[in-house]
């Protein structure tokens, strides 16, 4: 077995070496450690890589071994804490001279005060945060240009809404899926198919009832949960009809008090609610996510992160995702572009930022390894995770169908913080019987100012 | 005239004396503040160059938003129940312990131990405990009590002041314990003589000799639970909905992620005139009290 | 109502037998210790399960082996050795420095005469109720445009400055049980105001000191605001910091993040209990000055 593997190795790295036609000099980091089965197309795909980064005079900073410590901010979601390790093991593997300082901060909570702090200051060299992010701190004009070079390697898709005025500022490095999951073996068992409709909905949540089935699994003690279901709802009954609904809304055309579709959108939180457990309000993501698995519910609104839990929980876990039924039956399952590396416009150290671009956009090794630990799907060329994913199949077969929107849309349409995230809070106090549904929608236009970066 | 010029060149010196801390204290605290409230008349969002002015519009608009009298109001409720539940359980468990009961100092040390974990952390094991763990209790006892206080807008104020006073409680006792037992033995006796029962040498000895210890306590409970926000952060996050909001929490919430850093400033002027406002009037109060006895 | 007995040496109550006052109040007591402890068994009840323990078994129930793997993480997350000695080094040095400037500071409001000294009290005073919270921004911009940021210096020089309102009402209230005649004498003799201030009132003020140093260390020790701004470097990091960042990434985590509860606030327990002795001396002074 492990010669089968070292033949491959050597096989691919002198693939590596004819393609590119500079010798076996090129310390081919990433085929090294590669699995047998897809070494060689990694190969391949490493080599021109390196040829243009030689170009590029990235490399230059390894040659002359000259020692570089870069500053980077990472914002992370909670399934994110931990890559820091394996890119900075990736990095010393090729560039050794370069070092990364990490100050990790969770995207949620200190990501921003950070990036504020920064912005006084200025930025550290690379700041790892969410898609959405690149618009903001874009339009501060602090962020630098990302090298084609690097954006070449990444998917199309990731680059659409990173990019302003031509120039794109952030390589967008995976994405994650956001819709229903559901428990496939008690689906099966009760013979419920995946809902398209509003109806077919409503048909499984009162079987459930009927049944003492818990329908929705859910964790509304952390608001963030809330206004992300609220999103997923508003992009398939709200932006799917109106794609500039945010920039009506903000000439005055159209409110939540008066859009009908948009308060169908915050009143599936009520939907949720009345079919939840009563102690959502304590409950948080993983001890929700847990409940999930455990059998206790038959569906929760969320995204990827849940899937690292669900399966750390049992392995074996069955479970599928589809889009929350909008009113019309078209529901397309959501997509996020999450993690986004930015740049400083003012590094001192443009030559070795580009290599950790160089790194994390070509070396599949390490996006492989990342994907797998944090369950999300790849935004590279030619990567794809090798985790099991139980709801893979549903996700190919709306992907096949084009049943798949950007949410990015929606976040720039309508900012998270500030607005969204205010929203939310408006939508658990309605939910808690403290406000009224009309107060909760007023509330959510009075806030119209703070609805856009600008 | 001599003795003036005396005085004259002694306050020199003495004022020499106080320059470098108020140098110190100058750059590190006023500037700020003197800073946030230059920021508090613009409309600035904390990220961009420019920084409009815009008068006191902000201030005016603080007093229109209904989410700011909120969470003024959680923010008052929790102190005042702070102030009382922390001050009287200290000083019951103080004068417990300074019965005369035995392993005084083991009990000290188990109340203490909660003010060494940092607030952040006490705010999520509350968490844990009111949603995850006391709720076992009830299978385990078949009883059926209602643990989970983070959980309602109803009971989320219990549920904080409890955390904040499991973590507090041991500190604040020690400062009691402290003055309980540097009281003179002989005024109680004195006490005694004169006829005063248990209840009277309490109101009448203990109280008034713990008076200091009392202005420190109630000062520093109030004005601690004023600028309540790592307990929050970690437990209910405000929540739910905007139950447990305080005004720490919905200026970090405007200034930050809401990019409304002149409009959070606002907030924070007015926070502190408002706190210095409630000190001057409590070490007012409490000193006069003190002079008396 | 024993409870108001009073006895010189709590040592001497080992001797007396109970009366039934006594004996309830033990018991009371006893079940609040079992109370207080509880959420601290809960802590080290987690931080020793898996995480498949942690949500298919009862919280209340004891692990099933002592899984020393997530204090391995925790551990290694921390960097426990430099972030200790950091967090050490800020505390020892800022409260020293406080105590020497609060006392002469105090000292000096106290004993000069005018509007100048009045004003000067108030003046410090208000910073014991800013709430830095709220300033994080304007604090940062000062700390950056005097070179204050990410260094130790700098962290210590901030500390000092928001520490020193506190320390100037503490120690105002002691000072002015230093008897004025011996001042006067001393300085009849020639000794100058400064000289006054350190062969004089300085030794009276020592178990004031003691206070001040023991409430100041708590605030320090435990600060993350001030921590987190300006020294966020990876060599300068405390300890607060380091566990609640490894806490804000690690909440899905928290068997972990239970084990680094426990590992942080082990030192610093073992801190308290071993200094118990002078940290309730310094108490005392402090709730009993004049």
């Amino acid at each position: 077995m492990k010669k089968k593997l070292l033949s491959a190795i050597l096989c691919s790295a002198m693939a590596a070496s004819v393609l590119t036609g500079c010798g076996g000099s090129s310390d081919d980091g990433g085929a090294a450690s590669a699995p047998a089965e897809d070494s060689a197309p990694v190969a391949e795909e490493a080599a021109p890589a390196e040829e243009t980064a030689a170009e590029e005079e990235a490399p230059a900073a390894a040659a002359d071994g000259e020692e570089v410590t870069l500053t980077v901010l990472a914002g992370q979601s909670t399934t994110d804490a931990g890559i820091e390790d394996m890119i900075d093991e990736a990095l010393a593997a090729k560039y050794p001279n370069i070092t990364l300082e990490w100050e990790c901060t969770g995207w949620d909570g200190e990501f921003h005060p950070k990036m504020q702090q920064y912005l006084q200051s200025g930025l550290p060299d690379i700041i790892i945060g969410k898609a959405q992010d690149v618009a903001t701190y874009a339009s501060q004009g602090v962020l630098g240009e990302i090298d084609s070079t690097y954006l070449d390697r990444g998917l199309d898709a990731a680059r659409e809404n990173v990019t302003f005025d031509g120039k794109t500022y952030g390589l967008v490095y995976n994405a994650l899926y956001q819709g229903v999951y559901y428990n496939k073996a008690m689906f099966a068992e009760n013979g419920w198919s995946v809902p398209t409709t509003q109806a077919e909905l409503q048909a499984i949540v009162d079987d459930c009832n009927a049944k003492g089935i818990i329908p929705f699994a859910s964790h509304m003690v952390d608001t963030w949960s809330i206004g992300n279901v609220t999103m997923q709802f508003m992009m398939n009954d709200v932006f799917n009809n109106t794609p500039d609904w945010g920039d009506k809304f903000r000439a005055g055309e159209v409110s939540f008090s008066e859009d009908e579709a948009a308060q169908t959108a915050y009143s599936y939180n009520k939907l949720i609610f009345d079919n939840t457990y009563p102690e959502t309000f304590s409950t948080e993501q993983t001890d929700c996510d847990a409940r999930m698995v455990l059998g206790e519910a038959a569906m929760k609104v969320s995204g990827s992160w849940s899937i690292q839990n669900f399966l750390d929980i049992d392995e074996n876990f069955d479970f599928g995702i589809f889009p929350f039924p909008n009113q019309t039956g078209d529901s397309k399952l959501i997509f996020e572009p999450n993690i986004a590396i930015m740049t400083s416009a003012e590094t001192e150290h443009q030559d070795a930022v580009n290599c950790v671009l160089d790194v994390l956009s070509g070396d599949k090794d390490l996006a492989v390894e990342i994907l797998d630990f944090t369950k999300t799907a790849s935004m590279l060329k030619d990567v794809a995770p090798t985790f099991p994913n139980p709801s893979q199949t549903d996700i190919d077969e709306y992907a096949a169908k084009g049943m798949i929107v950007d949410v990015t849309l929606g976040n720039n349409q309508l900012v998270w913080g500030g607005f969204q995230e205010e929203n939310a809070a408006d939508i658990a106090a309605y939910l808690q019987g403290d406000i009224s549904f009309e107060d909760c929608l007023a509330a959510s236009d009075a806030r119209v100012s703070s609805s856009s970066v600008q | 005239m001599k003795k003036k010029t005396m005085q004259d060149k002694m306050n020199r010196q003495y004022i020499l004396l106080i320059l470098p801390g108020m140098v110190i204290f100058t750059i590190g605290v006023i500037l700020p503040l003197l800073l946030a409230f230059r920021y508090s008349v613009t409309s600035w969002d904390g990220m961009s160059v420019e920084k409009e002015f815009v008068g006191i519009s902000n201030y005016i608009n603080l007093w229109k938003d209904a989410n700011f009298r909120q969470a003024w109001w959680f923010t008052i409720k929790f102190t005042i129940a702070n102030t009382i539940v922390q001050n009287v359980f200290a000083l019951l468990f103080a004068v417990a312990l300074d019965s005369g009961i035995k392993g005084q100092k083991i009990y000290r040390t188990i109340l203490f131990i909660p003010c060494l974990v940092s607030a952040v952390i006490v705010g999520f094991v509350w968490l844990k405990l009111y949603s995850n763990v006391l709720p076992e209790l009830n299978e385990v006892f078949g009883t059926n009590i209602n643990f989970l206080l983070f959980g309602d807008g109803k009971t989320v104020l219990r549920g904080l002041v409890i955390a904040n006073n499991w973590q507090w409680i041991g500190y604040w006792m020690l400062i009691y314990l402290a003055g309980l037992q540097s009281v003179p033995s002989d005024l109680y006796e004195a006490a005694k003589v004169d006829g005063a029962n248990a209840v009277q040498r309490f109101f009448n000895v203990t109280i008034p000799m713990l008076a200091p210890a009392i202005t420190i306590c109630v000062v520093g409970i109030t004005t601690g639970s004023l600028k309540v926000y790592d307990l929050l952060v970690s437990s209910t996050g405000g929540g739910p909905g905007r139950s447990s909001t305080s005004v720490i929490q919905m200026i970090y919430a405007t200034a930050i992620s809401g990019r409304q850093y002149g409009y959070g400033s606002a907030m924070s002027v007015t926070l502190v005139f408002i706190l210095l406002l409630v000190a001057m009037i409590q070490v007012k109060g409490l000193k006069s009290k003190e002079v008396q006895s | 109502m024993a409870i108001l007995k009073r006895t010189k040496q709590a040592d001497d109550i080992f001797q007396k037998p109970y009366t039934k006052s006594t004996l309830i109040v033990q018991i009371v007591m006893t079940v609040v210790a079992l109370l207080f402890l509880f959420p601290l068994f809960v802590i080290l009840n987690y931080s020793f399960k898996t995480k498949k323990e942690l949500y298919l078994t009862s919280p209340l129930k004891l692990p099933d082996s002592l899984q020393w793997a997530n204090y391995e993480a925790a551990l290694k997350k921390l960097n426990l050795t430099t972030t200790f000695t950091n967090t050490f080094i800020y505390t020892a040095v800022s409260v020293l420095i406080l105590a020497l400037l609060c006392g002469i500071t105090a000292w000096a409001i106290s004993r000069g005469k005018g509007k100048f000294f009045q004003f000067s009290f108030v003046y410090f005073v208000i910073g014991i109720l800013i709430p830095f919270q709220a300033l994080f921004l304007p604090i940062y911009t000062i700390g950056y445009k005097m070179h204050l940021t990410n260094t130790r210096y700098g962290i210590i020089f901030m500390y000092i400055a928001t520490g020193i309102s506190f320390g100037v009402f503490l120690m105002n209230s002691f000072v002015s049980t230093v008897p004025l005649e011996l001042e006067e004498a001393a300085r009849i003799d020639g000794c100058s105001v400064v000289k006054t201030y350190f062969i004089i009132v300085f030794p009276l003020l020592k178990p004031a000191f003691a206070t001040l140093i023991i409430m100041q260390s708590f605030q320090i020790w435990n600060d993350y605001l001030l921590a987190s701004l300006y020294v966020s470097k990876k060599g300068l990091k405390t300890l607060t910091v380091a566990i609640q960042s490894l806490f804000s990434a690690q909440v899905s985590d928290y068997t972990t993040a239970m084990a680094a509860i426990v590992v942080s606030v082990l030192p610093i327990s073992i801190l308290f209990l071993s200094l118990q002795k002078y940290f309730i001396k310094g108490m005392t002074v402090g709730a009993v000055k004049g």
